[in-house]
């Protein structure tokens, strides 16, 4: 018995870390390049010897944050980002729970319409909303980067999907107790669907963590310039050089590395473990 | 009574609780979608706001006999039909592998996950190089040579390039879905197991009776929008083959944004967008369908 | 309640940004009442960012209680984002009053008038300071609308070892520089051990046009006619073809390869390449133990025109501007002899002002000297038409497409009838 569990642990562990070696390849390769001289990162790159470096130095993260201020634009990018979230799980979260648990005239129509929604493209629609924005005067400000992004369709489906699986019963119970349905949501909802909120919001924290596209189009200046356009600058003009590049992607992906690390205590508790469950 | 008291007031919260959401959609997506929609019927070239001429059906006309646009269309659907399982099974799959509760599978949680985190930029420089269609630069032409095999084109060949799109897109997506099928795992509660265990049930048996039900809604879910995010596929063609070679790669959002921007052809781009929309609601409605019926 | 609350506050946060209306982004007159002139360029080297401050604070102190100068730094990624974000400040009016473009898109904007001709600018004999293909690519329609600081050449690199091994000898002049024949007989014999011949692809986007239009050119054809109008018959002429044919076959041969590795030339992997005037700079710092050189830019068989790429970013002035004659000053002052020296030294590529090499005496030796050559008699600056960013997207599609293996004549066909579709969609009739 004790010899078949140790079998399983070993395979366990054995298959896992084979897997995510695969997975984490570029992540390794990204820092080590990092940590290369220029003439290096582009030698060898078809042997494994491409993603240990010979020897390790931090130049190219001293010149980052010699040529940029770095912690001014994470520190923009942590706030309109966590703005962005902040709201988005609450406006989205109320309403598909109005959709999984409420009974309402027009909820077929929204519900198409969300889910019809999530399918216009960015790229397509881009464009009138830049002029949208420079119609109501927020260009160069908090508002565009932040106010188009709190209303989320694949935020309100997956909210919508979750709380269906939330037992009636308990929710009645709650009613018996004197709630109001707005009291339920916030005293007896909320609290148990950590997991879900945990997951919108590392979805979303990358989602505009990474974003680039629209930040460009509508900030100009330093004062608000985001992380990954900061990061952009080493594009610069031709020769391109790698190895700021690499160590400016490495220090942005560490906030998302925190931000994930910190919402783990989410996935080992949650519905599960209230057991209101089965 | 008290029912119909419940009721207004479970209808009043319903009100309130979509409404910011519907303000802030109708403002920000529905009304730039319908403008989208508008330019559909102008000859808007981006550089000439001032000079939007209305044209009819014009964009629509000629998109039909455009055999970009149908091969743009054939490769979408291909890359849907592909990846949207492939992606789907793998992610569900890293989601069990590691949902059992042993030291350190945090740890592997986010080294699934961590492609998500490493920028598209290195993703894509260090493909092109894996991919490399010179055994002497390619890492798995490399690998194909040794084993005795013949080298393959991957991105270079008319024939491969998509495919090769489709296993690193699956790769590269998995860890999102898997986060999701993550929470939904925690939804299933330890008795349920328990209780097929006592029922004699094996561990494929139990996945069958337990696990499976108990994601149904997010399964339904994560299809839904693994299709969705598939046919709106950009990035990878824009940073890896831009569409080529020979149209191969050549996606509809793609070539949306080539036309709209790179070409300038604004109103075109947006009688492609407008006809995407179609396409993609009429999809992803009748997949809705087909997951009610079931 | 509080729920109510915050539904309220964001619908008036909407009713109110609705209120505002169309604000302008840029400012006109700053609270001196003195005249705000803003320039957009794309964000740059560190030495760029500093000579930009250092320039604005000159320009400023002398123009005190008249003008302020002022720059936005614009990322430009791949060159596109800068481009996408011009564009939208296109639909709304809200560029800045000098734009920096890239050299090809010059034409693009002055034929739908985003920006404004600068003939008037400088004198006659300031005018004739400046090179020829320079002037030439910021030229539209007879006007000039652009003016640029700086200059780009594309030479032939090699290898020094891998040559004097395989026993090629190189050009002493440009007179001598190698024909098609002889640049496919060298790569031939220097592909072997996981080394290629030579490498032709700069990058996969708008690094094909600026690099292989020159053999079109020098096989005596060109990607359009001479006012732009018309791509059939020129990119998908017989010489056209036949240049195709000619890079074809060096990849199909295998003594190029068709997606090249970062920095192939530069780790030895690559025995030549077709490169840029800014790789020598990159070589000499990051690569000391290559032993490389320059030589001329491959000229066709027989009659061959000696011909070599040119090209780079450059000013203008845009159509919101408000004050011209604040901007005129500015101009002036960015582009006197004194600052196209400084400001190509800090960038450290070739200027485009003849009196600005008096100062900058490394132009007047090897390697640098070949690229100051090929600037002032053998430079062709990209295709001047209205349909540029089309006509490049296709050539590259098609000469992608050659590759992987479609018929050159074909493919070039389909390229120029695209072209040709877009210039008489938009431009025919202006």
């Amino acid at each position: 018995m004790t010899k078949k569990k140790t079998l399983g642990n070993v395979a366990f562990y054995l298959g896992n870390t084979l897997i995510a070696l695969i997975f984490v390849s570029p992540l390794i390769w990204m820092i080590s390049s990092s940590l290369k001289p220029e003439a290096e990162i582009f030698k060898g790159l078809n042997t494994l010897a491409t993603f240990i470096p010979k020897a390790a130095s931090f130049s190219n993260y001293v010149e980052v944050f010699e040529r940029i201020n770095m912690w001014k634009f994470i520190g923009n990018s942590l706030f309109y980002v966590l703005v962005i979230i902040l709201l988005d799980l609450l406006v989205n979260s109320i309403c598909g729970y109005a959709l999984a648990k409420f009974e309402f005239k027009g909820k077929g129509l929204l519900l198409t319409l969300v889910i019809s929604l999530m399918v216009f493209p960015a790229e397509a629609i881009m464009l009138p909303m830049y002029r949208e924005m420079a119609d109501l005067g927020w260009i160069n400000s908090w508002a565009s980067l932040i106010v188009p992004f709190v209303a989320k369709c694949f935020s309100i489906y997956m909210f919508r999907q979750f709380f269906m699986d939330i037992p009636d019963e308990l929710l009645e119970a709650a009613a018996i107790d004197g709630c109001g349905p707005v009291r339920t949501f916030f005293k007896v909802v909320m609290p148990i669907s950590g997991t879900v909120y945990a997951t919108i919001f590392i979805l979303d924290f990358v989602a505009h963590w990474n974003d680039f596209m629209w930040p460009l189009l509508v900030v100009t200046g330093e004062e608000k310039r985001t992380i990954q356009l900061a990061i952009q600058t080493f594009f610069g003009s031709k020769p391109i050089n790698y190895g700021p590049i690499m160590a400016s992607l490495t220090i942005s992906a560490i906030p998302m590395l925190i931000m994930f690390i910190f919402l783990q205590k989410y996935y080992v508790e949650g519905i599960a473990s209230t057991g209101i469950k089965g | 009574m008290q029912k119909s008291v419940n009721k207004a007031s479970e209808r009043k919260a319903a009100y309130i609780f979509i409404l910011p959401a519907v303000v802030l959609l109708a403002a920000f997506l529905i009304y730039p979608s319908l403008q989208t929609i508008r330019y559909a019927f102008t000859d808007y070239n981006i550089m000439r706001p001032d000079r939007i001429v209305f044209c009819g059906l014009n964009n629509f006309v000629e998109l039909f006999q455009d055999a970009d646009f149908w091969i743009a269309v054939k490769n979408t659907l291909y890359f849907t039909v592909l990846v949207v399982p492939f992606q789907t099974v793998i992610a569900l799959a890293l989601a069990l592998l590691i949902s059992s509760r042993r030291r350190g599978v945090s740890i592997f949680r986010a080294a699934y996950f961590s492609p998500q985190v490493t920028s598209m930029v290195v993703v894509a420089i260090l493909w092109t190089v894996m991919y490399n269609s010179s055994p002497d630069s390619g890492l798995l032409n490399a690998l194909l040579v040794n084993l005795g095999l013949e080298p393959c084109g991957f991105l270079n060949d008319p024939d491969t390039a998509m495919n090769s799109i489709i296993f690193m897109s699956a790769w590269q997506g998995a860890g999102y879905q898997m986060m999701i099928f993550l929470a939904g795992l925690q939804g299933i509660s330890p008795e349920q197991y328990e209780a097929a265990s006592i029922d004699g049930a094996g561990k494929i048996a139990s996945f069958f009776y337990v696990t499976l039900p108990g994601l149904k809604n997010v399964i339904q879910y994560v299809v839904m929008i693994t299709v969705i995010q598939a046919m709106k596929l950009f990035t990878q063609p824009y940073v890896m083959t831009k569409g080529g070679p020979q149209n191969s790669t050549r996606t509809l959002v793609y070539y949306i944004y080539e036309q709209g921007f790179q070409k300038r052809n604004f109103g075109y781009a947006c009688a492609v967008a407008a006809i995407f929309f179609v396409i993609v609601i009429s999809l992803s409605l009748g997949m809705k369908k087909i997951i009610k019926a079931d | 309640m509080r729920k109510r609350l915050v539904s309220a506050l964001l619908a008036a946060v909407m009713v109110s940004g609705a209120f505002t209306g169309c604000g302008k982004t840029e400012e006109r007159v700053n609270e001196d009442g003195e005249s705000v002139i803003t320039v957009w360029s794309p964000s740059d080297e560190p030495a760029i960012e500093e000579w930009w401050v250092e320039k604005i604070e000159e320009f400023n102190q002398a123009h005190e209680g008249e003008i302020e100068l002022r720059r936005e730094a614009i990322v430009r990624a791949d060159s596109y984002a800068y481009e996408d974000k011009v564009n939208a400040a296109i639909t709304s009016n809200d560029l800045p009053d000098i734009l920096y473009v890239d050299g090809p898109n010059v034409s693009i904007y002055a034929a739908n008038e985003v920006t404004l001709p600068l003939d008037d600018i400088f004198s006659e004999e300031e005018w004739n300071d400046f090179f020829d293909s320079s002037k030439q690519q910021n030229t539209y329609d007879g006007k000039i609308y652009a003016v640029g600081a700086t200059e780009s050449s594309v030479a032939l690199y090699y290898n020094k070892d891998l040559l004097d091994q395989a026993g090629i000898s190189i050009p002493e002049s440009k007179e001598d520089a190698w024909t098609w024949s002889e640049y496919y007989e060298a790569a031939k014999k220097l592909t072997k051990d996981g080394v290629v011949g030579t490498n032709i692809i700069m990058d996969k986007g708008e690094g094909l046009s600026y690099v292989l239009e020159q053999f079109w050119i020098s096989n005596g054809t060109d990607f359009v006619n001479e006012d732009g109008s018309s791509a059939d018959g020129y990119l998908n002429s017989p010489e056209g073809v036949e240049a195709a044919k000619f890079l074809n076959s060096l990849i199909q041969d295998g003594y190029a390869n068709i997606d090249p590795i970062q920095k192939e030339f530069h780790n030895g992997k690559a025995a030549t390449m077709l490169g840029g005037s800014w790789e020598v700079a990159t070589l000499e710092k990051d690569y000391p133990d290559l032993n490389w050189g320059v030589t001329y830019f491959p000229v066709a068989d027989g009659d061959g025109v000696l011909t070599s790429p040119t090209g780079d970013w450059a000013a203008s002035v845009t159509k919101d501007v408000q004050d011209m004659d604040a901007a005129r000053e500015v101009m002036r002052f960015l582009f006197s002899e004194d600052n196209v020296t400084t400001y190509a030294q800090a960038i450290s590529k070739p200027p485009t002002r003849v009196s600005s090499y008096d100062v900058l005496d490394e132009y007047n030796e090897y390697p640098r000297s070949i690229f100051k050559e090929q600037l002032m008699e053998t430079g062709h600056p990209r295709p001047r038409t209205p349909s540029y960013s089309v006509l490049t997207a296709e050539f590259a599609e098609a000469m992608l497409n050659i590759f992987t293996g479609v018929d050159p004549q074909e493919a070039l066909d389909a390229a120029a009838e695209t072209t040709d579709k877009d210039y008489k969609k938009y431009y025919a009739n202006d």
